[in-house]
């Protein structure tokens, strides 16, 4: 499968490493209307680069296009590829708002092109744990779950789009929504919303927000993300069952640590960041490794179009309850 | 200084014995209890005496008494003590209703004796260094806050509605809602809550999450559930977390706390190992009445922790936010 990507911020360059030791798929071009970016990253790979999606579309005969645009760019760019018959792997969040993400859905269906969406916490080895020991059902019926996300500081990016919320959707739509798919994923469909958040109300664009929720199976929820510089980022959960506490803190999950006592020299690794938690296969590799191999395999990926619309649907109804104060009833997907 | 214990239903009234036997200048003269079995038991271990019902200990001379029967029983107990013109120190929540708790106001304030409600989180250390910060400006403006108070599930009274008024919603939102309000000085304006039983076969519920909005501008969210399992390493916990204009900080109470595996039962367990807040509660009690002041914490504190948990079990009934006067 030949790849193009579009959009060399912090996703795409992660996908474009990830690339590399994906079987089946080859990393050929990449567009970016930063010229400085996309010649980094095609000379760092040995690929060619573009200024844009349709230039890349015109001049290159790819398979799938990777979207890594600012996510009010998102729908534009899918249906594009989607027209040009490629098969689309979409950064997360699909969309601004459930009509573009389903408007996405159906240009794909319609093309007949496969539409998966980068919700890669679903491939983080402490999330696939817990998820497996959730569905055996070990930790009995589950009745109160908590997820924490944040504190790494406000993200930095292109036009600091990350700070419109009419280009980003704030933390519930661009953080959150990992969280929240995360719920969808293991504990199903959400009947009610109800949420609060900083945003128009403290702290201009460094947004914290708390949602609660209610399951249709019953579980209820509390869902905390935030964009304040704390002191490191860090991601927790705890699922509380009639079986027992299932929990993680990633302050914890510390494998590996090393406080420096002298500056090395000039040949030492200054400015390399060392994972506090290395793992063999970083989670972004996997994700797009299970993509291709369901494009090869013509199979549905676990988070297709439909998965990433019904993220983006529960996220704006906690939009919605924000805005009025109001809790928010959806409908069982 | 005499005390004397009304009742045993609630186990607190142990940890209270304790700080009342340890404590210099005070005297623990005697318990009751309409449990008379329990009574005598609960003497024994305190090498007190046991008299044979609460009219009997009113008519000593004890100068103070603890109320620590069923939650439905505080407003019957507190009426007899304070007619009796005996102090009262008052397990929390108030009571089962907010009828009862006015009630109980009006005849303490009538009886003239003091009446301290018993919320001994204001007395952890962590709590009051966060106090402090706030009140030196360290936090600035609150913007958030969220907290759990989360335990095992009591059994008891507690799981009996008509005794206990509710389960873990009355049991643990008055504890945080205490704390805020004081910590903060400032008031719960609004309520959403959703409240469940998921974890045990009970008649009360044992799980909820409030989301509230305070009056300094503030929301939050407390998880106040029975969820921490039978054999948890400890019995539950005490925490917040405020994020303030200038400051995030937290208190966790229970992480002063050895770890202890394979000496005990559940295999791993935490030994806490922090201050003694319940004999702080105790001594501001006693304090009260020896330099003649009002208690730090009074019934109108407890009335409006009640209102909270009484909006919360509104809210959960008609899944909309509840507005507090």
């Amino acid at each position: 499968m030949k790849v193009g990507i579009v959009g060399l911020g912090t996703m795409g360059t992660t996908h474009a490493a990830g690339y590399q030791s994906v079987a089946g798929a080859k990393l050929v071009a990449v567009a970016d209307i930063q010229p400085n970016r996309s010649h980094a990253v095609a000379e760092r790979y040995g690929v060619r680069s573009y200024a844009t999606l349709a230039e890349m579309l015109e001049a290159e005969d790819l398979d799938v296009v990777d979207v890594c645009l600012p996510t009010f760019l998102h729908r534009q760019a899918v249906e594009m590829a989607a027209a040009a018959g490629k098969h689309v792997f979409c950064e997360k969040p699909l969309a601004l708002t459930p009509e573009d993400a389903k408007a996405m859905v159906d240009a794909c269906r319609k093309a007949g092109v496969t539409l998966g969406v980068g919700h890669v916490v679903r491939f983080f080895p402490e999330y696939q744990k817990a998820k497996t020991v959730l569905a055996a059902g070990e930790m009995g019926k589950i009745g109160t779950v908590y997820m924490y996300r944040g504190g790494g500081g406000f993200p930095t990016a292109w036009q600091d789009w990350y700070a419109r919320h009419e280009w980003s959707g704030g933390i519930v739509l661009d953080l959150m929504i990992h969280d929240l798919d995360f719920l969808l994923w293991t504990m199903g469909d959400v009947e009610r919303v109800f949420a609060k958040s900083t945003w128009r109300r403290d702290y201009g664009r460094m947004e914290h927000a708390l949602v609660s929720l209610r399951f249709a199976n019953g579980v209820i929820g509390n869902v905390e993300g935030t964009w304040l510089p704390l002191e490191s980022f860090k991601t927790e959960f705890e699922f509380a069952g009639t079986n027992g506490l299932l929990s993680h803190s990633s302050a914890h999950a510390v494998s590996f640590k090393s406080h420096q006592l002298q500056t090395p020299g000039e040949a030492g690794p200054q400015g390399v960041t060392v994972p506090r938690s290395p793992v063999t296969r970083s989670p972004y590799s996997l994700e797009l490794e299970h993509f291709i191999d369901c494009l090869h395999k013509g199979v549905e990926p676990i988070i297709n179009g439909e998965a990433g619309l019904r993220a983006v649907t529960l996220v704006a109804a906690a939009q919605k309850s924000i805005e009025t104060g109001k809790p928010v009833g959806l409908e069982r997907g | 200084m005499k005390i004397g214990i009304m009742s045993f239903a609630h186990l607190h009234a142990h940890a209270y014995v304790d700080a009342i036997r340890q404590m210099p200048g005070v005297e623990l003269i005697g318990v009751a209890d309409s449990d008379l079995s329990r009574g005598q038991a609960a003497a024994d271990q305190a090498e007190t005496k046991l008299f044979p019902t609460f009219e009997a200990l009113l008519e000593s001379d004890v100068d103070g008494v603890v109320i620590t029967a069923a939650n439905a029983d505080h407003r019957r107990l507190t009426e007899m003590a304070a007619a009796a013109g005996k102090h009262i120190l008052c397990e929390k929540p108030i009571a089962t209703s907010l009828e009862d708790a006015r009630a109980m106001e009006k005849a303490v304030k009538e009886a003239g004796v003091k009446f301290q409600m018993a919320f001994p989180c204001r007395f952890i250390p962590a709590v009051q260094n966060l106090k402090r910060q706030y009140d030196h400006g360290g936090l600035g403006r609150v913007v958030l806050i969220r907290s759990t108070n989360r335990g095992k599930m009591p059994g008891g009274f507690f799981v009996e509605p008509e005794l206990s008024g509710g389960g873990a919603v009355i049991d643990h939102t008055v504890h945080i809602v205490d704390l805020v309000r004081w910590i903060f000085q400032t008031e719960i304006v609004e309520v959403y809550a959703e409240i469940d039983r998921h974890f045990h076969d009970i008649p009360t519920e044992d799980c909820g999450l409030l989301t509230m909005e305070l009056a300094n501008g503030a929301f939050m969210t407390l998880d106040p559930s029975w969820s921490r399992p039978d054999d948890f390493y400890t019995w539950g916990d005490v925490y917040l977390k405020v994020v303030g204009t200038n400051a995030v900080s937290e208190v966790d109470m229970m992480r002063q706390s050895l770890e202890r595996i394979g000496a005990g039962k559940p295999n791993y367990e935490w030994d806490f190992w922090g201050s003694n807040s319940d004999y702080y509660l105790v001594k501001e009690f006693v304090d009260s009445f020896r330099e003649d002041r009002e208690p730090s914490i009074t019934a109108a504190d407890g009335i409006k922790a009640l209102e909270v948990a009484a909006a919360a079990y509104e809210s959960g009934k008609t899944k909309a936010p509840v507005r507090l006067r």
